[in-house]
């Protein structure tokens, strides 16, 4: 059976991070002397008081952790890590309801970036800064995060943890222990994290205070802006190219990236085959789309390959910033910003989506097979970046492209039922499966979600949940095999 | 430490398992996937599908960089290929399975070294050394010993007859005992005995203690009947059985039952004249009777097969034998075959394994060294400068329930651990611990 007090334990120490998290937007709130002191006050002891609770709850715990608990404790992660994200929220009431803040939250540590707020200029820093901050954290994943920070929390089970919130198809680790892994991964990420924001300021002349957030949500690729007008309102070119740059890179595996910068491996990174592709769809996409920007829309050159790449990228990390409103581009261009929007980043990135690595292999196989019609005999091997795929990788990869799109098609159901129209609906669905933010029409890049009814609220943070952790990991729990002692 | 371990057999992932446990880095290698599948999700390390012997797999793994590479495939010319290889990239120390006892000679030492190979583990020469020496005390299971003999580390099944039975160990302390026992196995379980805990029959107690009073040990633990071994029996003419031929000592007459008939010729070219080789079936009962079972001190099961061996042994016993030694090679079923009273039991991959542990932390820089007995580990600190534990005698230290310290080396002189002992600096010493976290004794002594 689970072993409630060892996941309680472990919950326990992943809410003492956040309560520490909370006290530092406190001390932030008490510099800007704005009313939102009082609710972070009170959600630091919220998160305080649950943390002691979890911890007590936790004693003594067996230092066993099973398959079972690995996969429930990630999830729970989340699912508390929302709660106490949105205590903020709810305590300063610039966020009415608890539906709304719960959405809030769940696209915050997703990173997704759908927001429900229309008054962001009006918002307190410190408040602006906790949003910002959660999609920082759940961009690298708070698993991750955690298990950097306190290397010793799981004790041996962290093994387990962190092959189940692994994004991707195929593991990798760059050191032999996952403690170590885990340090140097989040090392990178606090680089690129830096560099953004040292980027922003100095050539984008932005203010400290949105540097610093705006790398945090470009780096984890969560998309939430310090204005209403997301990167539009800046209409600066400088920081536009900046940030094309950091939201490639953040789409990156940061395997790769850690053996690129740091083992100053060159080669790994070229020879890729999911950084080839990645690189080789966005330049594709760009181009046409800035082609048509050009043509038809009246940009200048500099102008349509900009906003093009910047809105691509921003749509294939799934960022979700908006420097251009994209409906009012060419129509014919939605498919393939929709398409960028499904396939995401690569694995190991902080970005969401299908994964460029899954759609390399299924046109690898699909070629294959058709090759095997000529060949009946012949053997085809499916290979990534130089290695054979073994075959439990491929049915893997073909259930979770069964349920990726079963889920898809949920989603869009789901959201016709609460109301949302028919293309608006499935644009959605894909926008928070793949963590992306921005849709179509009311939900589009210059308008909030706030439009949506309850349940489609609801709707949305469920998708946003089981698209970050990659489906398998949440179903596994709502199988009865799992929750059987001696299950089958 | 970063360690690559080259072949996740039996020994390769029995050695991944207790290394993983100590945050080594460590890199296991195996050209074969579904090896490294349990491995792999079970322990934190990194996996490595691959040929070791490829230099392109050595360079990817870290051998270049690595502080040891343990080369422990099944085919020994490949393993010394690994480790001249990984030597020549840059590992600093190596150390290869080898299945020729020839190799092993000192005189040869130096080829080695000239080849890049620091040392050399051959599993079937351990075992049969670890059956040779529980020959010599036969009354002992198991045995260790610490700082080259200064303490030495026993465990003895007690018998109604022992002398020690049924007494609270603080009052067998007053008489001035020579010993200090630092565990208990009963009924499955290990425990830390306290001064209120008894020794009652059937135990295995563990003794810390010094070589010279193993004998007044002896006599406390009713062991007298217990004649010295002259005649042994062993079933299964394996490589272990050769070897346990070779190194048992010329005074002990040994005679190998083997089944093969082809191979019971073979035997006799490998072994020399006193070992007397014959051809039949080990589980046969009239045969062991013909060959005189009931006048041998020791019966030893070296069969390839566990079940075999178990039975064997029991058969034995229950025909008057002693001593009896199965070799077992299913960790699962040591547990269990040691419930069943069979004597010692020897299990090929930890023995291996064990030895190039305890080669490792011989060399190792870090001031802990730790090995299990039955569930319990022992752990050797160096006492620090300033430690916690030189403050008070060992009564007033306030050591965590479940730990005991059970002796010390100091200027290489082991002496016993009682309540007034006091620790120095700079002494090592040997705690026994069940269920604990290292690293709350390791405050002690740092």
């Amino acid at each position: 059976m689970l072993n409630f007090r060892l996941i309680a334990k472990i919950l326990g120490s992943i809410v003492y991070i956040e309560m520490g998290l909370l006290f530092g937007c406190t001390l932030l709130a008490f510099f800007y002397e704005e009313n939102d002191l009082e609710s972070f006050i009170l959600s630091t002891f919220v998160a305080l008081g649950l943390g002691l609770l979890l911890n007590f709850a936790g004693r003594n715990a067996l230092k066993v952790m099973s398959r079972r608990d690995g996969y429930m404790v990630v999830c729970l992660t989340w699912i508390v890590s929302t709660l106490v994200g949105m205590l903020p929220y709810l305590f300063s009431s610039e966020i009415p309801g608890f539906t709304n803040a719960f959405f809030e939250s769940m696209s915050g540590v997703t990173s997704t970036g759908s927001t429900v707020m229309d008054n962001i200029e009006s918002c307190p820093h410190a408040l602006l800064f906790w949003r910002s901050l959660t999609q920082w954290i759940g961009g690298l994943g708070i698993i991750l995060f955690t298990l950097a920070l306190l290397p010793g929390i799981s004790m041996g089970g962290n093994l387990r943890l962190f092959a189940a919130q692994c994004t991707g198809p195929l593991q990798m680790k760059v050191q032999p222990r996952i403690a170590g892994t885990a340090k140097w991964i989040f090392m990178v990420y606090l680089f690129l994290t830096v560099a953004c924001a040292f980027c922003l300021f100095f050539w984008g002349h932005m203010n400290v205070f949105d540097s610093i957030n705006h790398a945090f949500t470009c780096i984890g690729t969560g998309g939430f802006s310090t204005h209403q007008d997301s990167i539009a309102f800046y209409h600066s070119h400088a920081i536009e190219y900046i940030l094309i740059i950091f939201m490639f890179l953040a789409g990156v595996n940061y395997n790769l990236l850690y053996f690129f910068g740091l083992r100053g491996k060159f080669k790994t990174l070229f020879k890729d085959t999911e950084f080839k592709w990645y690189t080789l769809f966005f330049v594709t996409v760009s181009l046409i789309c800035a082609l048509s920007l050009y043509l038809e829309n009246g940009f200048s050159i500099e102008e349509s390959l900009r906003a093009s790449a910047f809105q691509v990228i921003s749509l294939s990390t799934s960022t979700g910033y908006c420097s251009n409103d994209y409906m009012l581009w060419a129509p014919k261009l939605l498919p393939l910003l929709f398409l960028a929007m499904f396939i995401g980043g690569c694995s190991g990135s902080s970005a969401g989506g299908f994964k460029t690595i899954r759609v390399v292999m299924l046109q690898k196989l699909a070629r294959n097979e058709i090759k095997k019609i000529m060949h009946p005999n012949a053997v085809f091997p499916l290979r990534i970046s130089g290695q054979v795929i073994a075959t439990p990788v491929k049915i893997t990869l073909g259930a979770f492209t069964a349920l990726y799109f079963a889920t898809f098609f949920a989603g869009w159901l789901a959201f016709m039922f609460c109301g949302v129209p028919f293309e608006e609906a499935a644009v959605g669905s894909i926008s928070c499966l793949s963590n992306m933010g921005p849709g179509l029409g009311s939900m589009g890049p210059v308008y909030s979600w706030n439009g949506l009814g309850l349940g489609a609220k609801w709707v949305a943070s469920l998708l946003m949940f089981v698209g970050r952790l990659e489906l398998l990991s949440v179903y596994v729990i709502f199988t009865r095999a799992f929750w059987k002692s001696s299950g089958v | 430490m970063k360690i690559v371990i080259a072949g996740a057999g039996g020994v390769g992932s029995h050695l991944a398992n207790l290394l993983s446990r100590e945050k080594h880095d460590i890199v296991l290698i195996d050209p074969d996937e579904s090896k490294l599948e349990a491995p792999g999700s079970r322990l934190d390390l990194l996996t490595y599908n691959a040929s070791a012997t490829s230099i392109q797999t050595l360079k990817d793994a870290g051998a270049g960089t690595a502080d040891l590479v343990i080369a422990v495939t099944t085919d020994a010319s490949r393993n010394l290929t690994i480790c001249m290889l990984s030597h020549t990239l840059g590992a600093k120390k190596t150390v290869a399975r080898i299945d020729n006892a020839e190799y092993l000679n000192s005189r040869y030492q130096s080829y080695f070294k000239g080849m890049g190979i620091d040392s050399l583990i051959y599993p079937e020469r351990l075992v049969a050394q670890e059956i040779a020496d529980s020959m010599k005390m036969s009354w002992v299971r198991q045995s260790w010993e610490f700082h080259d003999g200064a303490l030495e580390l026993i465990g003895v099944k007690v018998r109604q007859n022992a002398l020690i039975l049924n007494q609270k160990l603080k009052d067998l302390g007053t008489n001035d005992l020579p010993f200090h026992v630092v565990a208990i196995k009963r009924r499955g379980r290990t425990l830390i005995p306290r001064g209120n805990d008894m020794i009652l029959a059937g135990d295995l107690v563990y003794f810390m203690t010094m070589q010279k009073n193993l004998t007044q040990i002896h006599d406390l633990c009713g062991k007298e009947g217990y004649e010295e071994i002259r005649n042994i029996t062993i079933i299964g003419g394996g490589e272990v059985a050769v070897q346990a031929a070779e190194v048992i000592p010329d005074h002990m007459a040994v005679k190998i039952i083997e089944i093969n008939e082809d191979r019971a010729k073979q035997l006799t070219a490998l072994v020399n004249d006193r070992i007397m080789v014959i051809h039949g079936d080990g589980r046969d009962m009239s045969l062991l009777v013909e060959e005189d079972i009931k006048k041998t001190q020791a019966f030893v099961a070296l069969t390839g097969n566990a079940e075999t061996n178990i039975l064997a042994c029991l058969a034995a016993k229950r025909m008057g034998v002693r001593k009896t030694v199965a070799m077992v090679s299913n960790f699962d079923y040591v547990d269990m075959a040691e419930s069943l009273d069979i004597g010692t039991i020897i299990n090929k991959k930890t023995v291996a394994a064990g030895h190039i542990y305890q080669m490792m932390l011989d060399a190792d820089v870090y001031n802990l060294k730790r090995l299990t007995v039955s569930s319990a580990d022992v752990v050797e600190f160096i006492a620090g400068p300033k430690a916690r534990a030189t403050n008070k005698e060992i009564n007033d230290l306030d050591l965590p329930e479940g730990a005991t310290i059970g002796g010390l080396v100091r200027n290489g002189e082991g002496i016993l651990a009682s309540g007034s002992t006091r620790i120095e600096e700079g002494d090592s010493v040997v705690v026994f611990c069940v269920d604990m976290d290292v690293k709350k004794l390791e405050r002690f002594f740092n």
